[in-house]
């Protein structure tokens, strides 16, 4: 093991003549065009042929999906009649209510019964405050087309992730199978499969609904699978005994005892539908996503906070139930009586509901948020963007100019000056040194697919802003994390910051950057740093509140200071945890770099980005797999780091 | 559904009884028509008023979100029927590809001429009082040089994806200027307004109809005028080797629909065909959206109201 | 005393590993399965239970003994062997048939009570019924039934996790009796309980036991709930039965040095019978007639008290008597 660290000394040597001194010959520094395989073209053609004349019998494959799309179209032109459009007569300028949706009443009530009845009243006040902010700051009307969508997106996906958990749990070689298409499902970015299910699917919201289940289904598969797995096998046993049928068991047995953990994969799916929003409205979700596009777009960035923060809201109100309901599950009967008592806030909200129905015709207040009376922060928000602007423009430039000469061009270039055979073996000797040959032969081979794309470069400039990225995102984020564990308070505040940057789409401080930073290498960095600093901070509090308590009391008794304390105990002990938050942030930062193309960077995601534009299947699809084949690398080798790490451990506890 | 269709067939029922005089106009299909909606605002205004005149005209009309160049996969296959804002500067080549495969057919001008041109705000003017004419470019490229691009100018493009033959306009005409390309409309527009506000060098793609040129006072840079020689023969204009050392484009903003629309909604084909609007007008609309801070809805509702006869014409029988 | 046989293996193999069937006809060694990197859970396992005995499968963890349950009641398939049930061989039921004998006639419970967390009490206890799909008033009044013999009237209501250990495995015990079973499997039942509990749990089982007359597999780790229990004994060391015999043989006559290990330490009084102890002839002053299969211990205080001899009779013949020195002799393990 010792002479590793010589090893990896010796390549960086090398690396940098290489990228220095040495000419390189061509077709040495990036892959020659005769390795290059035409998958776009090939995978392009495959969509035309299953788009076109691939048939199942006598039904084309395009029938089948367009008719799994009007299936699905059915229950969301249901929600949307209920929250949005109520039922109408007539069209267009003309069209007259007849029956109004849900009153902003009704629901601010139903998420107040709703909350109480999961936890306590405070958790409904909570969640009615959320809801009369969506109505005050006049969101009301964008929020409730989101929601119709969400309360169809995530059935979908539970069942969905449900059923595919099932199948692999009963037959294992659909597990082998599955298990890496998950991988690339969480990978490859959202808008490489935009196209294709667009073209499948047809235009608009069942479209935009499908492609968010995609993207919030995986977790779902992974928990099922885990939680099914974790039920004890003496209630496995105990269900088989009663004399269960296959059937019987897992309906009666299995999931309910799952019900718990297999909340948390839902109340995922539910934040991974709401982070789909944004991208979902590029397609025809409409809503609060299509609101922050279009404040953006009109630089209107007040309005962009607001419906942004309209989304988190919402994600809070759905995430907060949906915790609360998860521990609730398996808990204790009612009150007895009749079905009136047995269920009072059913009936309260239904009265609520007519009540309000009815009260509206007589005062539209009641029925819609009367206009005069909402708030708006966008002035002073513009105010802001143009005091800071104004006044410490010279400094923000100054450091941009620093990072970017000191830190940015020079990783870039020499990343770019490295021959991809080096690369290549460099990858596969990590791989090799931390997890064996196996590891070294996957992560060689995804080296190779990379290669073989014809997009060495724009990988390497991916590598780059991820990797200056994810740097710094560590170098922030550790203190954070540190200083997060060291006491409840901070705990606390860090929290609550982390949480908004998580659900707050990236996309409202995409702009703002710009304002600031201009267009450029340097904006898309700091909205990558922004969002994938989150794990980052989570993963090192984790990691140094989860050491044993035993073992800082030995220290202590040792006569170690704090910080000896932290230096040799916590974090040596925290290692393991905060390399599978580097993991998590490598991740995150690859998923956000597609949406910095937005600003104009070079890489993979811009690659992405345009495949999206023109709408060509096959270039958008090779972009992002490979994309996602440097995730995958990434996140193997720091699996193996961790996994080699937690073993050092245990091995010397 | 059923229940939804049932809930409709009584509502219409009732509608019949009450406004009996008023009921709708016969049209060839009850199928809706699907127009495609996209990111700006002057194509939400075009869009919204057409789909207003469909629906006096009895038409059962949806509004579709699409991108602007992946919706020609949807016109070719059915799937949406109308898009309403082809730009001749952005959107030739796709309309040009897909009416060429058959599935679209191009339904006329709007009425709208597209320009999109190097654009300076007019405070720089001050700075390289040569301006607008491009030759005065060179001489100040030092101010509108950043620390990225060197002692050469920096020019913000637009996204990758809008095309414009930038990198080649510069090295044809010999520019020492480097282009820096916005990921998105709305970032570049952002680059503007903050260095609209601290008065400093910019020099960017803007185009027209927008709200930019509304808002901010500017001028657009005057190339030597484009003819489609000068973007095919090396031959053509200043530079003998090189093609493209000209301005960009100007032309009218095309209608694109469905092949099979005129046949199954013909009505409607004749009412899109006869959408007319000016430039003018469509500016001062989208300053009301855009600055102002009106809804498309009621600037649309504003326009249908004031214009009745002109609308009425595109769908008399 | 012979029964007859309810349920019976034979030859039952179980092996983990690579190829496990080639490996099960060549009846391999201990050595020879470890060497051929497979694990041998059970190795060819032979018993006979018999009707309404109490059959104490006893091992230390990792002997098997889990296994063997499982493979007796066919959660888990075995590698080969034969399982008979009332002389019909399980292993050649269709997963149809399984289920029905099942739900009929077999009823388990488990180490950690394996309850259902989302249901009451009465639901967990109704729910095998349930799933034979009988119809809830009668399920509940069966279940109700069964909750009384346990002594849990009146928690019909609560969840499990409301309940302590010991009520818990109450519940376990009364929904496994819910379907009036023939075959009672029990893996561990008292191992998760405190001590105090779990001696109170072993008397309420033969209570119940000495009502329903079940025939009842039981599994333990613990030696000495074993002969507290047994009317025979089966101990298993690495997926082999090592001796099958019941307690007073077993103590008496230990088949090998690990048997003798577990009851070195056994006081002779707990397994001693009367039988084995009585001598023949009945003197005059007899102070009463004791049954030949009570135990010395249980029976000691009684007789010593009477200073008198009693009577030993077995299936209502008198076979001999016992004096109270014969008792204190073994109480404090001399002869014998």
């Amino acid at each position: 093991m010792k002479t590793w660290p010589l090893i990896w000394a010796g390549l960086a040597v090398v690396a940098l003549v290489l990228a220095r001194a040495v000419a390189v010959p061509d077709g040495w520094l990036w892959p020659p065009q005769a390795m290059h395989l035409p998958l776009a073209r090939w995978i392009s053609a495959g969509m035309a042929w299953l788009t076109d004349s691939a048939a199942i019998g006598p039904v084309t494959v395009k029938d089948l999906t367009r008719g799994f799309a009007r299936l699905i179209e059915a229950p969301y032109e249901a929600a949307r009649v209920l929250l949005v459009e109520g039922i109408t007569e007539g069209r267009g300028r003309r069209a007259t209510t007849i029956v109004p949706p849900l009153s902003w009443v009704a629901v601010t009530v139903a998420a107040v019964a709703l909350g109480h009845y999961a936890r306590d009243i405070w958790l409904g006040l909570i969640a009615g405050a959320l809801m009369l902010y969506l109505a005050v700051f006049g969101q009301w009307d964008s929020a409730m087309i989101t929601l119709a969508s969400i309360v169809i997106a995530v059935p979908l996906g539970v069942a969905g992730g449900l059923g595919l958990g099932i199948a692999a749990l009963h037959w294992r070689p659909f597990e082998r199978v599955l298990s890496p298409v998950l991988d690339l499902m969480q990978t490859v970015p959202t808008f490489a499969y935009l196209v294709p299910v667009l073209v499948l699917f047809g235009f608009g919201p069942v479209a935009a609904l499908l492609a968010t289940v995609i993207y919030a289904m995986p977790p779902m598969v992974r928990v099922t699978l885990v939680a099914l797995r974790g039920v004890p096998p003496e209630i496995v046993d105990f269900a088989n005994m009663a004399g269960c049928t296959p059937g019987q068991r897992m309906r009666k047995v299995m999931l309910p005892v799952a019900l718990p953990d297999l909340m948390v994969g839902v109340n995922q799916v539910i934040m991974l539908s709401l982070n789909m929003v944004i991208i979902a409205s590029m397609i025809g979700a409409g809503g609060l996503g299509a609101d922050v596009l279009e404040s953006l777009r009109r630089l209107n960035i007040g309005g962009g906070i607001e419906a942004g923060l309209a989304i988190t809201a919402l994600a809070v109100v759905l995430d907060r139930l949906g915790q609360a309901l998860a521990t609730r599950a398996g808990g204790g009967r009612g009150a007895k009586g009749n079905w009136l008592r047995r269920h009072p806030r059913t009936v309260l909200v239904l009265a609520v509901t007519l009540i309000s129905a009815a009260a509206g015709y007589l005062i539209p207040a009641v029925q819609d948020w009367p206009k005069e009376w909402t708030v708006t922060t966008k002035g002073f928000w513009a105010d802001l963007m143009q005091w800071i602007n104004v006044n410490y423009y010279d400094q923000l430039e100054a450091l941009r100019n620093w990072t970017l000469v000191n830190l940015l061009i020079p990783v870039k270039d020499f990343l770019l000056a490295l021959p991809w055979p080096f690369v290549l073996g460099t990858v596969a000797l990590a791989g090799w040194a931390l997890g064996g040959w196996r590891l070294a032969a996957l992560t060689g081979a995804l080296g190779l697919f990379l290669a073989a794309t014809g997009l060495w470069e724009q990988a390497m400039i991916t590598l780059y802003l991820c990797g200056v990225s994810v740097l710094i995102a560590m170098c922030i984020g550790v203190p954070l994390g540190i200083w997060a564990a060291s006491g409840e308070t901070a705990g606390k505040v860090i929290g609550a910051v982390i949480d908004t940057l998580q659900t707050l789409p990236s996309f409202v401080y995409l702009i703002p950057v710009v304002m600031l930073f201009r267009v450029g290498d340097f904006s898309a960095m700091i909205a990558v740093v922004l969002y994938a600093l989150v794990p980052a901070v989570r993963y090192t509090a984790h990691g140094l509140r989860s050491v044993p308590e035993e073992l800082i009391e030995a220290g202590i008794v040792s006569g170690a200071t704090r910080g000896q304390i932290l230096r040799k105990i916590r974090l040596p002990m925290a290692v393991p945890m905060m390399l599978l938050g580097l993991n998590q942030t490598i991740l995150l930062a690859l998923s956000m770099l597609v949406i910095t193309a937005l600003v104009g960077t070079r890489d993979l995601g811009q690659e992405v980005y345009i495949a999206l534009t023109k709408a060509d299947v096959g270039r958008g699809l090779v972009a992002g797999l490979s994309v996602a084949a440097i995730a995958i690398i990434a996140d193997r080798l720091i699996g193996a780091a961790a996994k080699g790490a937690r073993e050092r451990l245990e091995g010397g506890a | 559904m059923t229940r939804m269709c049932l809930a409709r067939a009584a509502a219409t029922a009732t509608a019949l009884v009450l406004f009996g005089g008023m009921a709708l106009a016969e049209v060839e299909s009850e199928d809706p028509i699907k127009l495609t909606l996209h990111d700006w605002t002057g194509q939400l205004i075009t869009t919204n008023i057409m789909a207003a005149v469909l629906e006096e005209a009895g038409y059962n009309v949806e509004l579709v979100q699409a991108d602007y160049l992946a919706q020609f996969a949807g016109l070719e296959t059915g799937d949406l029927h109308v898009a309403m804002e082809i730009w001749e500067t952005t959107g030739r080549e796709a309309m040009d590809a897909a009416v060429a495969k058959g599935g679209v057919v191009n339904m006329g001008e709007t009425g709208m001429l597209a320009k999109e041109e190097w654009w300076y705000p007019l405070y720089m003017k001050e700075k390289c009082p040569g301006l607008p004419d491009w030759k005065a470019l060179n001489d100040c490229a030092a101010a509108f040089a950043t620390a990225e691009t060197g002692a050469k100018g920096r020019y913000l493009g637009g996204p990758v994806t809008w095309g414009g033959f930038d990198e080649e306009r510069i090295a044809a005409l010999g520019l020492n200027y480097e282009v820096i390309h916005a990921g998105t409309d709305a970032a570049m527009f952002a680059e503007l307004e903050s260095a609209y506000q601290r008065k400093d060098p910019i020099l960017l793609w803007v185009y027209a109809p927008h709200w930019a040129p509304q808002k901010y006072e500017g001028e657009w840079v005057e190339f030597p005028p484009y003819e489609a020689a000068c973007y095919t023969d090396p031959a053509w204009g200043s530079n003998p080797t090189a093609t493209h050392d000209c301005g960009k484009p100007f032309g009218p903003i095309w209608k694109v629909g469905w092949a099979g629309l005129p046949e199954k909604w013909p009505g409607a084909d004749k009412a899109i065909r006869a959408f007319h609007i000016e430039n003018d007008a469509m500016g001062a609309m989208i300053a009301k959206v855009d600055l102002d801070g009106q809804t498309v809805e009621d600037v649309v509702n504003e326009w249908m109201d004031a214009n009745e006869a002109t609308w009425s014409a595109w769908i008399a029988k | 005393m012979t029964r007859p046989v309810k349920l019976a293996c034979r030859h039952v193999w179980k092996l983990y590993g690579p190829h496990p069937e080639r490996l099960v006809g060549k009846s391999p060694s201990l050595d020879e399965i470890r060497a051929s990197g497979h694990v041998g859970a059970v190795r060819d396992v032979s018993l006979n239970i018999g009707e309404g005995e109490i059959f104490v499968i006893m091992g230390l963890s990792g002997s098997g003994k889990s296994t063997l349950v499982r493979c007796l009641s066919r959660l888990i398939e075995p590698t080969a062997g034969e399982i008979l049930y009332d002389g019909e061989d399980l292993l050649k039921a269709s997963p149809a048939r399984m289920i029905e004998i099942r739900r009929h006639h077999m009823g388990m419970v488990f180490q950690h009570f394996a309850l259902l967390p989302h249901l009451t009490v009465l639901e967990n206890v109704a729910f095998p019924l349930e799933v034979q799909g009988m119809a809830r008033p009668a399920r509940e009044a069966r279940a109700r039934e069964v909750i009384a013999l346990v002594g849990l009237q009146g928690r019909e209501g609560h969840y499990p996790r409301q309940l302590s250990g010991g009520q818990q495995q109450r519940v376990g015990i009364a929904r496994s009796l819910a379907v009036e079973p023939d075959l009672w499997f029990l893996d561990e039942p008292f191992s998760a309980l405190d001590p105090l509990i779990r001696r109170e749990m072993q008397e309420e089982f033969l209570r119940i036991q000495k009502q329903l007359k079940k025939t009842i597999v039981f599994i333990t780790h613990d030696f000495d709930e074993a002969i507290r229990l047994a009317d025979h004994i089966a101990i298993m060391k690495d997926g082999a039965v090592v001796q099958v015999a019941s307690p007073e043989e077993l103590v008496l006559a230990p088949a090998d040095d690990y048997v003798r290990a577990f009851t070195a330490h056994v006081s002779r009084a707990k397994v001693i019978t009367l039988g084995r102890i009585a001598v023949p002839g009945v003197p005059a002053d007899v102070a009463g007639t004791l049954p030949a299969e009570a135990r010395v211990e249980a029976v000691a205080e009684q007789v010593v008290t009477a200073g008198r001899p009693f009577a030993v009779e077995r299936e209502g013949a008198v076979i001999g008597h016992v004096t109270p020195q014969a008792v204190i002799d073994v109480l404090i393990g001399r002869g014998g």
